[in-house]
């Protein structure tokens, strides 16, 4: 818990440090000045990114009209008619969702057995996987799945992208279940549960902020994995971050509908963020504080 | 151990059943790829490209081939192809390719099919029609390597309203042009009267006209590195030198969606920069200034002018594809004297010289852009960057004398470490 949350949790205290000592006015207005600073700061790339998603090409390099200026939605008409990116959205879902929902199925179960059967040496091995850079599988995997001919289907990228989410998930997962008491799937025990049943009617339960954390972390890495997709989609699978270079030209960039598909591909995951946001941080601070 | 087992069992199990429900979705979404009988073409993002999709369903009708048409932005094609090509995949068909950056690389991996016998077999298609700097850039030993299809040449983009206002000529020389920035720059305080690329690498092209045009080259006659000599120094001196004094600030990150982003605003009065952006500069809708921007050549230096002339990209075939014959009948399609010529009518400036001389491929051009492109075909070099198989380390190396001109250093003593380090990759490839 963080002072905010603390003083926002109780206003009597608040009320009574702030009565006490003038140095508390000084903290609340360095407190305003800095969250304005630190929410300027982050927020104002992706503001730009949605003014600049509504001007046209003329107007987005004229800093006079950073602010001002006519709206138009040629950019997005551009985006979803002449470009037709729906496919892509739906191609980067199917792998998102593939890849997640996969990568949770295996590693939920792992996660679970290297916390309670202390398998250290198991999750080093899994970690592994997110050490090693990129690039330097893609040759190899290319390779393998060309010769299996899977190279432009869903199976390749979702199997791709399952590389990099099952550590992640298994990460996240091995220090919630450290924190879940084995005392309660004990209990569990004695009332006549078999640990199979414990695990799902009582350990699975519990971690749900967990596994959310895991799944939403996954599912961005998924949505904006770009090197993986450009070498292993098709020209009917490609996915959002490689479709969005359709915008960059040899001699012309189209900032606008760069900007529009930016922002088109950007909403679906803070909708997503915001609406599972309270799970997403428990479920951080829980592997933050007891990994 | 009773639970492990259970526990082992059970993530057999999803895994037996996720390799099971991939390999299901490989099989419904797999398109498009060698095995199946269509053509996979591969291209760049660039406006030939645009032209063929248009045009396509003419050959897919035409010759029943059915073609999977593949577009990605140039960084990404290059890594494509070194994996793809690294993995010797037959998945690619027919490749763009940018024959100065990647004709030497590309043939000595023996990525690209020989088609030395294709180009001479139809006379009517006509391989000498092609212009003979086009056809040198895609020709290895005695090994055709590609076709090419587009070409590029540098210009000097000027204000004309700002050049009448001061009462300025087109500058014809190099002096007349510091002249004029000189000038415009004192009339007109709040624009920069000069702007160019200063990126290192990005720069190295634009910056290759005035290396030539002041009597240097990237080797000297016996293959020596020679962006040392004094006349190199110079060029690096004179062009760093306007961008320093005139240009705009933070110009060595600069390229030219940058460059050409302020000229549109109608802040840059003098730009050299390549053909291919005329439609940047003059389009309604990207810029303020559309009908001011007038097109000359580049000025002559001590040597003349001698802007570059090149080959921007080639189409080939992957020496891996099965599917080589159908791959060498859309290239002879689209390399075309009729399709040539209709893509030049949609601004894609041809190879071909008969495209040039026939007023049906020329008319669409205005005069002075017209003017410059035919007179660079005759005294253009046909290169813009070094030539060899490491073109990008070259870059990086031969473009940091510029940088050092720009921020005011000593560019003798850069010119030397880069010509030490060009010299190294040169040695690395003998």
């Amino acid at each position: 818990m963080t002072a905010a949350t603390v003083t926002r949790a109780n206003p009597v205290a608040r009320k009574r440090r702030r009565s006490r000592a003038g140095d508390s006015r000084a903290y609340t207005i360095f407190r305003v000045v800095a969250l304005v600073v630190v929410v300027v700061g982050l927020a104002f790339p992706i503001v730009w990114m949605i003014l600049a998603s509504l001007k046209s090409n003329i107007d987005i390099y004229n800093a006079a009209k950073t602010f001002s200026f006519v709206p138009t939605f040629d950019n997005y008409v551009t985006v979803f008619g002449e470009q037709s990116f729906l496919p892509f959205f739906w191609n980067s879902f199917v792998v998102g969702a593939g890849s997640t929902g996969l990568a949770l199925a295996l590693g939920l179960p792992a996660a679970y057995a290297m916390s309670r059967f202390t398998m250290r040496r198991s999750a080093s091995t899994v970690l592994l996987a997110r050490i090693i850079p990129a690039i330097s599988l893609i040759v190899p995997w290319y390779f393998i799945f060309a010769n299996l001919g899977l190279v432009g289907g869903y199976g390749a990228m979702i199997l791709a992208h399952m590389f990099t989410s099952v550590p992640l998930i298994v990460w996240i997962l091995i220090s919630f279940f450290d924190g879940l008491p084995v005392d309660l799937e004990e209990a569990a025990q004695v009332d006549g549960l078999t640990p199979i049943g414990a695990f799902f009617r009582i350990s699975l339960p519990l971690s749900a902020p967990g596994i959310a954390t895991a799944a939403i972390l996954a599912f961005i890495f998924s949505w904006n994995n770009f090197l993986f997709s450009l070498i292993l989609s098709g020209s009917q699978t490609k996915t959002l971050p490689v479709a969005i270079m359709n915008f960059i030209g040899y001699a012309s960039i189209d900032w606008g509908g760069l900007m529009a598909a930016s922002t088109a591909i950007t909403v679906p995951i803070i909708v997503m963020a915001v609406f599972f946001q309270k799970y997403v941080v428990s479920g951080l601070t829980a592997g933050a504080t007891k990994g | 151990m009773k639970k492990s087992t259970i526990l082992r069992a059970t993530s057999l199990a999803v895994a037996a059943s996720a390799v099971v429900a991939l390999a299901g979705c490989a099989g419904g979404a797999d398109a498009g790829t060698g095995s199946s009988g269509t053509l996979n073409v591969t291209l760049a993002n660039h406006p030939w490209s645009d032209a063929v999709k248009k045009a396509l369903p003419d050959f897919e009708k035409e010759t029943g081939i059915k073609v999977d048409l593949n577009i990605y932005d140039d960084e990404q094609l290059a890594q494509l192809y070194n994996v793809k090509l690294n993995a010797a995949s037959d998945e690619l068909d027919v490749m763009m390719f940018k024959p100065l950056q990647d004709t030497l690389q590309m043939s000595t991996n023996k990525w690209l099919v020989d088609l030395s016998d294709d180009v001479t077999k139809d006379a009517g298609w006509d391989w000498q029609d092609f212009q003979e700097s086009a056809r040198s850039s895609v020709t290895v030993g005695d090994e055709v390597v590609g076709v090419p299809i587009a070409t590029e040449t540098a210009v000097l983009y000027y204000r004309k309203d700002l050049l009448a206002a001061a009462g300025l000529d087109v500058p014809k020389t190099m002096d007349e042009l510091t002249a004029a920035v000189k000038k415009i720059h004192e009339l007109n305080p709040d624009i920069y009267a000069f702007g160019a690329r200063g990126e290192k690498s990005a720069a190295v092209t634009q910056f290759s006209s005035f290396l030539y045009s002041f009597g240097g080259d990237w080797v000297d006659k016996n293959g020596k590195a020679a962006v040392d000599s004094p006349e190199a120094i110079k060029a690096y001196e004179y062009l760093g030198g306007l961008i320093k004094d005139y240009g705009p600030p933070g110009s060595v990150d600069m390229n030219w969606p940058q460059v050409m982003g302020l000229m549109q605003q109608g802040l840059v009065a003098f730009y050299p920069e390549g053909s291919s952006q005329y439609n940047n500069a003059v389009d309604p809708s990207k810029s303020n200034i559309a009908d001011q921007i007038g097109v000359a050549p580049i000025p002559s230096g001590s040597d003349g002018s001698r802007p570059y002339n090149i080959t921007n990209f080639a189409i080939g075939i992957n020496s891996g594809s099965k599917n080589q014959d159908n791959a060498w009948k859309f290239i002879q399609w689209a390399t075309s004297k009729d399709n040539v010529l209709k893509f030049q009518q949609a601004d894609v400036p041809g190879p071909r010289t008969s495209v040039w001389a026939d007023p049906a491929g020329t008319s669409a051009l205005p005069a002075d852009l017209l003017k410059v492109i035919q007179t660079n075909g005759d005294i253009g070099v046909g290169y813009d960057r070094p030539v060899l198989i490491a073109v990008a380390a070259a870059r990086e190396a031969v473009g940091t004398p510029l940088v050092t001109a720009i921020q005011g250093g000593d560019v003798a003593d850069a010119a030397k470490t880069a010509n030490a380090a060009f010299q190294d990759l040169l040695d690395k490839e003998k």
